[in-house]
């Protein structure tokens, strides 16, 4: 089931070389941010975020973030990419629990 | 008649007035009257920006901000931001970062590109505790900072579809 | 004393007209069955107002990544996985991707024989896991739950696009006519019922909630809820969590609110979904 830490990435089907193509990436997370009280317990639920995304384009770091409790649950993001090589589209997501996700979509401009 | 009626009333507040106090003064439930994020501080997003670039001057300009005039959810509000400022492989945007300006701590994200990303241009989507200003602060390879702000109005409640 | 007597005298034509008003009120029920209201705003008009409020905010999110894609994605997984006594899954009968699926769900709810009521689609999926797949009555999936939520959303998912199509006459019209009933049944602390925000007041203001239309209400679950996806895993739920959390709303205490699955979720469910008959279906939808 869709647990923490399942990645979605969506790049358009058919691209041709050198178009820039938008990457639309979504990860299941509960973006926990310290200051939501269980409902239950009444006790703080920990912080549990991700904290640093990082995405390679064949074995070049394109882009890099660094998140804070502020991004939504479920996190979503978008950003553009140059496709001039066939290549994969690595997403790494890692939290501050050690948790490390991730996933490859393959480019491949015609 | 009417003249007891309200009498009493008067009564009742007054006799419950006392009580109230006198369970405030007692501090019989301090617990309740502590502000619920007491622990956390409120970081002005002056102090935020200000660790984050020091002193330098953030210019207006060269940022597109696009986010709703009212959030449908608090918690999940979209926003895009856009830079019409060259993205060349030796001058490109390098960061843009995303605040919140109503939360605790302002800072959302930092998002950082380089000139393969071709178009700078992001879209997430963020947490906002209340009412605020969101803003987007682009910083170009050559160290030059723009900026963009607009108000998200955030409510509360409502049953949704 | 005295004050006794003024408060009785005081209070006397209201008690009177209470009573003479809930006899009458009875009177009136038994006649013409329920009273229904006038729609109070065109659909198109709806939207267009919505839009002027809140953009296509909501459009484009879900547009740009629902997270009811996660659950639509475990639903594939569910369909095509072998389970029960008999070696098959789901597409051992329905086909690869659920080829001879399409346009089938926008049938249901629907009126079944065995039954003698309302089949709703999770009902019919547990129902043909018992029967052809061979999954023993207590490994049922419970209504609500991730799993049969997500195979619900697939096999929706198969549907889109397609008109809905929920028949209401023959023998289903005495749920249907049940359902308006409880449509229109009064509960509560604030002795609001449905059609109040959906039919009579539609396009209007609940605080600051713009209450949608009933023809809007139905075409597009299970669905991504802002409000759900504060937790990570079930964000995305079915119609009739939905009616749990309006019938909250309306002040009723938790224990009065009726299950899943009973007659009156399920009669409920039949009227609703025949509300939004002809629009077509799209699932997971996006709200917030």
């Amino acid at each position: 089931m869709a647990e923490i830490g399942k990645i979605m990435i969506k790049v358009p089907g058919a691209i041709k070389k050198g178009d820039v193509i938008p990457v639309k990436a979504m990860v299941v997370h509960p973006m926990e941010t310290g200051q939501r009280k269980d409902a239950k317990t009444g006790n703080l639920i920990p912080e549990h975020y991700i904290n640093d995304v990082k995405v390679y384009y064949g074995s070049d770091l394109v882009t890099s973030m660094e998140w804070g409790i502020a991004v939504s649950t479920n996190p979503f993001i978008t950003f553009y990419l140059k496709a001039d090589k066939a290549a994969p589209l690595k997403i790494m997501f890692k939290d501050n629990k050690g948790g490390a996700f991730e996933q490859t979509v393959q480019v491949n401009p015609q | 008649m009417r003249e007891n009626i309200k009498l009493s009333r008067r009564g009742f507040i007054k006799a419950t007035g006392a009580v109230c106090s006198a369970v405030l003064m007692s501090g019989a439930i301090p617990g309740l009257l502590k502000p619920v994020m007491a622990a956390e501080e409120q970081i002005d997003i002056k102090d935020a920006l200000k660790k984050l670039f020091g002193d330098k001057k953030i210019e207006t300009g060269h940022v597109d901000l696009d986010v709703p005039i009212i959030a449908e959810n608090g918690a999940v509000v979209p926003v895009t931001i856009t830079s019409d400022l060259p993205m060349a492989a030796d001058n490109y945007v390098k960061n843009i970062y995303v605040f919140s300006e109503g939360n605790l701590n302002p800072f959302v994200a930092k998002i950082g590109l380089t000139s393969v990303n071709a178009k700078a241009e992001i879209a997430t989507r963020i947490k906002m505790r209340k009412t605020s200003n969101v803003r987007a602060v682009v910083e170009t390879s050559k160290g030059n900072l723009y900026q963009n702000m607009k108000e998200v109005k955030v409510t509360v409640g409502g049953c949704g579809g | 004393m005295k004050k006794m007597l003024v408060l009785l005298l005081l209070a006397t034509p209201l008690i009177l007209s209470c009573t003479s008003s809930t006899a009458s009120r009875k009177e009136a029920k038994e006649e013409k069955g329920v009273q229904e209201y006038v729609m109070a705003v065109d659909v198109k008009q709806f939207e267009k107002d919505y839009a002027k409020v809140h953009g296509n905010e909501l459009k484009k999110m879900e547009e740009d990544g629902n997270p009811g894609e996660f659950i639509l994605e475990d639903g594939k997984d569910m369909f095509h996985k072998v389970d029960g006594s008999a070696g098959k899954s789901c597409a051992s009968c329905h086909g690869e991707n659920g080829a001879k699926l399409k346009g089938i769900a926008v049938n249901y709810p629907k009126y079944d024989d065995n039954l003698k009521g309302v089949l709703t689609l999770p009902m019919q999926i547990n129902m043909c896991r018992e029967k052809n797949m061979g999954v023993a009555k207590e490994k049922s999936w419970k209504y609500g739950k991730a799993e049969i939520t997500a195979v619900e959303l697939y096999v929706k998912s198969l549907s889109n696009g397609m008109p809905i199509n929920v028949k209401t006459d023959g023998p289903a019209s005495k749920f249907y006519e049940a359902g308006k009933k409880n449509f229109y049944g009064k509960l509560g602390e604030w002795n609001w019922n449905c059609a109040q925000c959906h039919v009579k007041y539609a396009g209007r203001y609940s605080r600051q909630e713009f209450l949608p239309p009933a023809p809007l209400l139905a075409d597009h679950w299970p669905s991504f809820r802002l409000d759900w996806g504060k937790e990570a895993g079930m964000h995305t739920r079915t119609i009739q969590d939905r009616f749990k959390g309006c019938i909250k709303n309306m002040r009723v205490s938790d224990d009065k609110i009726p299950d899943f699955e009973t007659e009156y979720m399920r009669n409920l469910e039949l009227y609703v979904t025949a509300q939004a008959n002809q629009r077509p279906q799209h699932v997971p939808g996006f709200r917030r």
